[in-house]
Order: C-alpha cells, then structure tokens, then sequence
C-alpha cells in the first residue's frame, strides 16, 4: 500500500511498514504499480536484486533504480519483492515475476528516474516511513 | 509555504538577494511578469533557484526562466553557469532526459491541404513513430554501431540514409557534441537505448502536427522558410532509456566523490563533483554521448515522420527541419563574464539556448536573425518560434525558457477529469489526439500547465528572445 505524493512536474509516493527490509520491499512495490497497471502477474521466476549505498536514502534509491532497471532493461514484469537481507550499506533482495507482455501488462508511466528530492527515510512510533519522489 | 522575498528590478526582472546564511554565493534572477511569478510563488521553485546559487565555482547569478516550476534540485526553468576551473558539473542540473529537446520542421503543405487527411495521417505517423512505455523503435543496433551513434549523433544517422545533410546543419551542434566518449556510458545504458532509437517515449513527450497561424517577424519567419497556413511538425523527446541510466549511473557515483572533494551542498539532488575531477571528466563524456544519442533519437523520427507524410501526401512532399534544441544539458561555451571573454560550463535545466544575430554558431541562414528558439505551449493551445536576442547573451549566458511549465500536478490534473471528454474537447476545436495510454492525455492537459503566450512575452519583454510565428495544433500524437 502506498500513498501518492504531489509535485508539479514529477510524482511521488509514501510508504509505510513495520520494519525497514519490508519498507524497501513495499517501495519497490510502489514504483511498479506507479510505472504499471497491476494486473496479470505470474509469479513464474525470481529476478535477483542487490544495491549498495551509504546510508539508507542512498540505498533506498539505489535499490528502486535497480527495479527500474529491471522495468526497462530486461523488460519485467514484477508482482511482488522480498528483501533477504539489509546491512547498512547493503540490501539483497529478489522480484517475483515474469517476461513482460505487451498484451497483459499494461504501462501507465515512463519513470525516468528515482531522485533525491525531498527524500526521506525515517522511523517513527508507528514504525517505518519512507518518502520519494520519481521523475517521469 | 512562506513567500521568498523578491525585489522588483523591472517590469521583467526580478531578484533574490545573496543570503550568505544559506550559503548562497550569488543573487537569483527570475525573468518572469506580475502575473507569472504569483504562480511561481505557489511552489519550491525559487528555494530551488536559490540551492542553486550555493554551487561551488558558479559564475554570475543563478538564473530563472519564466516558465520555471518546481523540479528536483535545479528548478525546470534554470540555468547556472560554472567556472571550469574552481566550478562544479551537477548531473541534476542537466537531469535524467539527457537533451530532452524539440525539433521543429516545415512541411511544404498548407493547412487546408493536410485537414482532409489529417485522421489518416495521425494513424499514419501513430504506426510509423513507436510512442508509450515499453514500445520499442524498429531499428536494430550491435553495440559497436550504437556505440557509433554515442560518438557521432545525428550525422551517424544521416549518414547511414537515415535523412539529409541539411537536417544536421539546423541542429544545434550540428546534431553532435564533441568529447563524447560512448564507453563511458554503461553497458545497461547501452542496453536500454539500443532499441530505442526512433520512439517518442510518453509523459510529456510528443508529436504534434501544427500550422503557423500568425507571423509576428516577416523576415524571421522568411529566414526560417514559414509562412501563415503552413504545416509544420513539432517533436518533443530526449534520450530515452539511454540518458535516464546514464544520469542514474553517474547520481549513484556522487556522494561517495563529494566528500572526497569536501563539497556540501543543502539538496542532494544538487550532487556535483568539481569540472577538472576525473568523476567530473567521466559524466560529461557520458552526458555527451547521450546528448548525441537524443539528436540521433529525433532524426530517426524525423526520418519515419517523412515516411509518414509521403504515404499520405505522395513522394514529393518536403519536410525540412527549421530547428532542433535542446532544453536538458550542460555545454561549455565562451560567454563574456564582466567584460572578458571566458569558457565556462553553462547548465540548462528546462531552458533553451538563445544566440543572437552574428553568433558563429548560427547556421549561416540564421546569422542575421539569431538561434531559433522553440517554445512548445501545452497539448492543445498554441507554440511559438522565436528568435534569440542581445539580452539572452548578454545576462543569461545565451539562455531563454523551453515551454509552457508546469503549473500542477498529474494527480491534480487528472480529478474531475476524463480522456475520453477532454479527446472529444479537443476534437470540438479541430485537435486530434491519439495516446497510447488515458493518462497521457489527461495529465498533460491545457489546464495543468501556465499560459505560454504570457510566457513568451516575459521572454520578449525581458530581452532575451524575440517572436517570430505564433504555431496551433491541428493534432497531437503521444504515449
């Protein structure tokens, strides 16, 4: 679940969880149902994900450029993603899905990038929260 | 958000003074009227513009353009000059479209002669020019001829058939930006751009087939080869795929090279490495080679578009291209800075270099009326060509706005709102549109985005630009 995030030019969206590895995963989560319509996908393969950064903004962003990638390099087509293992500096993860297909997984936005703009990464009573915003 | 503190310097000029408590290092200038800067007022815009002012090494103030609307780290609408020795090269202020830009070319039909056909047109280029997310373009690249198109732009694609020496001739640059080094863009960049070449991509990207309603600059327009009724054709794209991992590659790469260059700036987005550095060196080559990409993306297009317009009109239709600028760069060039000449790395994020009459640059066509300037206005209202004037070189290191900006947000423009009513709207008025999705229609609709006449004539009256011909749509095809 995520909530959108206005901004004249761009979009953004923020995420909630319970502990940081399920943040990450429910970011990536976002990105895809921001790029793609949810629809139709069958969990048939595991694409592995690993990004690096210096602390967990970076990484954060890091680890959803990984994701785009995935979106517009291999052409994926990802239901859900699990994160393994977060370090500071480090988070290993997979995305659960398949090849895309034009016919069934339907494109909404180009997301050309995930910014640094007004990003934010941080925990509060209700656990964790991260804010951010893509250009697209 | 509390309103920044703006000093009226004329009916055009505004100013935000050096707050050295913030770190700023210049003033801000924003070319805007009255009423444009209320609507500049309601975002981060100007707090960006003044982030901008704190970069290391800039030269002269941190510049807005009227159109100028909240980004990330630089506003869309800013131009910063950097000092190639003691300055800095931030990706963000060239952004992820790696030029993004517009070409703009003339057809030799009137607009009464494309109306009856405009539907079977639209289809026409809908099936020519690939649009929308995903869409791949029908050309195939082996690395090392894609590699050959980084190094060598939109000439590599003429070259190969893919259009005319002329169509270079009337890009800025001539289509190529020298220092391009294609193995410093990733193979992933590589990867993502190889089919590529030849899409429109979708956002605020798009084909738009125009006729010149009102020559304001008879002898501009007779430069240019315009005249009132005349159909011409608008494209808007960047670098696709290509230039958003270039600039994602390079982002990554900053903060680690920033604090080994101790360089704090208050927005990470504004990440930067100072010009002489080897991360410095790297990005531009890289930056280079996407811009050249862009430039080869627009004439593959212009190439279907040709296609297009014969299938429809017969083999002795012409198009020739007027312009083609980018709006998304960084470039060194020489400008005179307190009465002397010096190079310097001129960022313009959302704004167009504007060279007067006499630049060297100018295509000798051009030479006695200045740079084309080409002001895309929102889907549906109008755009403009202007010309590039004395005041752009001399305050704004030759820069002028890129279109209409902004105004709201996607979300925003999308409540209340339907495509298939605003098609319709449109239609009513004589536009077609064909998109390849529902929220390419709605969220680039008229209303999302400030008056671009009121925006060219806050470039005009501020001096930087001049007007040429006013240009309305007859139809608009995006993904």
């Amino acid at each position: 679940m995520f909530e959108i995030l206005e901004h004249p030019a761009d979009i953004g969206f923020r995420v909630r969880a319970a502990t940081l590895p399920e943040l990450f995963a429910e970011a990536a989560q976002a990105l895809v149902a921001i790029a793609f319509e949810p629809g139709d996908v069958a969990m048939r393969e595991t694409y592995a994900l690993e990004a690096r950064g210096e602390d967990n903004e970076s990484l954060l962003v890091n680890w959803l450029s990984e994701v785009l990638w995935l979106l517009d390099g291999p052409k994926l087509a990802m239901r859900e993603f699990r994160v393994i293992s977060l370090a500071p500096g480090r988070v290993i993860g997979g995305a659960l899905g398949e090849p895309r297909d034009p016919a069934r997984h339907r494109a909404k936005l180009i997301v050309k990038g995930v910014t640094y703009h007004q990003l934010k990464v941080f925990q509060d009573r209700d656990g964790w929260c991260a804010e951010v915003f893509l250009d697209v | 958000m509390p309103t920044i503190a703006l000093e009226q310097i004329d009916p055009f000029r505004y100013r935000i003074a050096r707050d050295e408590q913030r770190g700023m290092r210049t003033d801000v200038i924003v070319y805007a009227s009255r009423e444009l800067i209320d609507q500049i007022q309601g975002d981060l815009s100007l707090e960006q513009a003044m982030n901008v002012a704190t970069l290391p090494g800039i030269v002269g103030p941190s510049l807005a353009m009227p159109d100028i609307h909240q980004g990330y780290g630089f506003p869309i609408g800013g131009v910063a000059a950097t000092d190639l020795e003691r300055g800095v090269v931030s990706p963000g202020g060239v952004g992820f479209d790696i030029n993004c830009g517009v070409r703009l070319i003339r057809t030799s039909l009137e607009a009464e002669q494309v109306r009856p056909k405009l539907r079977d047109l639209v289809n026409q280029v809908f099936r020519d020019v690939p649009c929308g997310t995903g869409r791949e373009g029908p050309l195939r690249f082996s690395k090392p001829q894609l590699e050959a198109v980084l190094a060598e732009g939109a000439p590599a694609m003429i070259a190969n058939g893919y259009g005319e020496p002329r169509d270079a001739e009337f890009t800025e640059e001539r289509g190529k930006l020298a220092g391009a080094d294609p193995y410093q863009a990733s193979d992933r960049a590589k990867d993502r751009g190889r089919t590529q070449i030849g899409t429109l991509g979708s956002g605020n990207h798009f084909l738009e087939i125009q006729y010149v309603e009102k020559v304001h600059d008879e002898a501009a327009a007779r430069a240019m080869g315009i005249e009132e009724g005349q159909v011409a054709v608008l494209v808007h794209c960047g670098s696709r795929g290509l230039g958003h991992q270039v600039c994602t590659d390079y982002l990554a790469q900053m903060g680690a090279a920033m604090k080994k260059y101790n360089i704090q700036v208050p927005d990470r987005q504004l990440a930067c490495v100072p010009i002489p550095s080897p991360e410095a060196k790297a990005y531009l080559a890289a930056m280079r080679a996407a811009a050249n990409f862009a430039w080869a993306n627009r004439q593959a297009i212009l190439h279907f578009v040709r296609g297009s317009f014969r299938q429809i009109f017969g083999k002795n239709v012409r198009l020739d291209v007027i312009y083609d600028v980018c709006h998304n760069i960084a470039k060194q060039e020489r400008h005179a800075v307190d009465g002397k000449w010096r190079e310097v790395l001129v960022h313009r994020k959302g704004a167009t270099r504007a060279f007067p009459p006499g630049h060297r640059d100018l295509p000798a066509e051009y030479k006695s009326i200045g740079q084309p300037v080409l002001v895309p206005g929102s889907m549906g209202t109008a755009s403009w060509i202007l010309v590039g004037a004395a005041g752009a070189i001399e305050e704004t290191f030759g820069s002028a706005c890129h279109g209409a900006g902004r105004r709201m947000s996607r979300t925003a423009a999308r409540k209340g709102r339907d495509a298939e009513t605003l098609q319709k709207d449109l239609e009513a008025k004589g536009i077609l549109v064909r998109s390849e999705t529902r929220e390419g229609i709605l969220e680039e609709a008229p209303e999302a985005y400030k008056d671009v006449d009121q925006v060219v004539e806050a470039v005009e009256g501020a001096g930087l630009a001049r007007k040429v011909a006013r240009l309305r749509p007859m139809a608009v095809i995006k993904g």
